[in-house]
């Protein structure tokens, strides 16, 4: 049984919003690194993506930074202070997402340049416009080791809070598992949303809107396992405005877009009310989950 | 390196003078609740409420009586940071502004903690506190700058009734099993330890106690909050994989179906 808290961690707006950016960032990269694997590396779905990424890692990073108590001393996450020598601990899911959105935002920076480079802004010796990176063989390293730090960036958070005595999340070892099929529903309706708004409405947009109604399906699935699976930690979830941020972002991102993806055919319109609505309903789960917990005393 | 130090709390001959807390602020300098005015929590003589990053010391009143207060006891308990052997803030700090000392006690280096909180959510005791004039977060640091130079810590040199007794561990550990037994033979039999070596490893700073840990606001059986990192990062990938596939073979289909329709209404056209 894990101790009711009176110390409050105030890990609030802030904190939310950076798991709801970072997540978005995180599952619009994936998507990416999946077309790169598929020899789509160039296609204007997955230049959306690696525009998308590196504005939203850095967003993220900078809402952590400002929610420190101390934000000068943020490199204090990655920088030993007295020795200058690299600080990391494995067991520490801060320590070890603070180096992950780091190398997430290296590897973002790079295919950002390169979406850049692509649209002919500018050449970089070798590097310009027709040999890119993202499409070549490099390119599809690149992807994987991308894939990797998304997965990372997009769990961590979720593995934080698990690692913790707080009640509610000390509870279940399933929050980062959830965060992960967060990130790509989310990521992907983000894609969807842009493409649609950009009318770039290919084969590959309408493929990752009607997938991700399936991924939906496997979203909702972990999120009843999770819940069912909290014990007496669910009281402090399901409780007060964030029983109502649970219900509405279980409607949002999974009940709406599913009777919406079974109504609505291949119209370039229909994706939009879709992508909004998952977009809603991820960052009330973010909402829900960090929220419950905090608010019980 | 030095004993491993820490406090042996006997909460049998504690009276509440609050002598500790008040001890433990002159010395750290911590600073007053509200500015030292006054206030009345109506919680029996309690109006500390807590441990927190300007309450390094704090004597818990638990009024222990029966509905119909025929039967009553008053436990006191003068409680503090445990010092745990296996310590889940040390564990979970990203900035390694929490040490163990040579002492094997644990202390927040206030000028290295950049004021995350994730030290807060860790401790199983909910002893760790943000302190608002430094904001970073703090608790009992045993009086390091104390033993550095061989003084006992404040709290116990304070203590009237050597409730709070300072030593090395295991000499602590000795007197306390046969302050038990002297309990029991005295026909006391519900006095116990609490924070023997079963509990994370060890609880530096570990107390006997007459009744369940829970009336004493303790958890039965405290957690290290990382041993769910790895589970945690297992489920993560498991979850990563099955969206993976299914988003490949998903997007493989749809992309085919979205072609096949194109190149219908293509030709249609």
């Amino acid at each position: 049984m894990l101790l009711e808290r009176l110390n409050t961690i105030h890990w609030d707006w802030l904190v939310y919003l950076e798991m709801f950016i970072a997540g978005i960032a995180a599952g619009a990269y994936i998507v990416a690194a999946l077309l790169e694997w598929a020899g789509r590396g160039n296609s204007p779905l997955a230049r959306s993506a690696h525009a998308l990424a590196l504005p939203l890692v850095a967003l993220a990073g900078l809402l952590l930074v400002v929610d420190l108590s101390r934000p000068e001393r943020f490199w204090h996450m990655v920088v030993q202070s007295e020795r200058l020598l690299p600080m990391l601990k494995i067991w520490s899911p801060i320590s070890v997402g603070s180096w992950l959105l780091l190398l997430f935002g290296g590897i973002t920076f790079v295919s950002f340049v390169d979406f850049l480079i692509d649209r002919g802004v500018f050449a970089l010796g070798g590097w310009r416009r027709g040999r890119t990176l993202h499409g070549s063989a490099i390119g599809r390293v690149w992807a994987a080791l991308g894939l990797l730090a998304a997965f990372g960036t997009a769990a961590y958070s979720g593995i934080l809070l698990s690692t913790t005595n707080i009640p509610g999340w000390g509870h279940s070892t399933l929050i980062g598992a959830v965060y992960v099929a967060t990130a790509i529903i989310t990521g992907s309706a983000a894609l969807v949303l842009i493409q649609t708004i950009r009318g770039l409405v290919d084969a590959d947009v309408v493929a990752l809107a009607r997938t991700n109604t399936w991924l939906i399906v496997w979203w909702l699935a972990l999120v009843v396992i999770f819940l069912a699976t909290l014990g007496e930690g669910l009281r402090f979830i399901a409780t007060g405005i964030a029983l109502v941020g649970l219900i509405a972002a279980i409607v949002l991102a999974g009940v709406v877009p599913l009777v919406l993806g079974f109504v609505s055919g291949a119209r370039s319109r229909s994706y939009l009310a879709p992508a909004v609505s998952i977009l809603l309903g991820g960052l009330l789960l973010r909402f829900a989950i960090v929220m419950g917990p905090q608010s019980v005393h | 390196m030095a004993d491993a130090m820490g406090f042996y709390t006997d909460t049998t001959v504690c009276i509440g003078c609050k002598a500790c807390e008040v001890a433990c602020k002159e010395w750290n300098q911590l600073p007053a609740t509200n500015g030292g005015q006054n206030t009345l929590s109506g919680n029996s003589y309690d109006n500390t409420l807590r441990l927190d990053g300007t309450h390094w010391r704090h004597v818990k009143f638990i009024e222990d009586f029966s509905p119909d207060r025929s039967q009553a006891a008053w436990l006191m308990m003068s409680d503090v940071c445990k010092h745990c052997v296996q310590a889940p803030c040390l564990d979970v700090c990203p900035t390694g502004a929490i040490i163990r000392t040579e002492f094997d006690t644990v202390v927040i280096q206030s000028d290295v903690c950049n004021g995350c909180r994730d030290c807060i959510s860790a401790c199983p005791f909910d002893v760790i506190g943000m302190n608002e004039a430094t904001n970073t977060a703090q608790k009992c640091t045993l009086c390091y700058d104390r033993m550095q130079n061989g003084m006992v810590p404040a709290c116990a040199q304070a203590c009237p009734t050597q409730s709070i007794q300072f030593g090395p561990i295991a000499e602590l550990r000795q007197r306390a099993d046969a302050r038990v037994d002297t309990l029991h033979s005295q026909g006391q039999t519900n006095a116990y330890i609490y924070g023997k070596e079963d509990m994370l490893g060890g609880l530096n700073s570990f107390y006997l106690l007459v009744n369940r840990p829970e009336k004493y606001g303790l958890p039965a059986s405290p957690v290290l909050a990382t041993v769910r990192t790895a589970p945690s990062w297992l489920f993560s990938a498991g979850s990563a994989v099955v969206a993976g596939l299914v988003g490949l073979l998903g997007f493989r289909k749809h992309r085919m179906d979205a072609i096949a329709a194109e190149r219908r209404s293509s030709r249609e056209a």
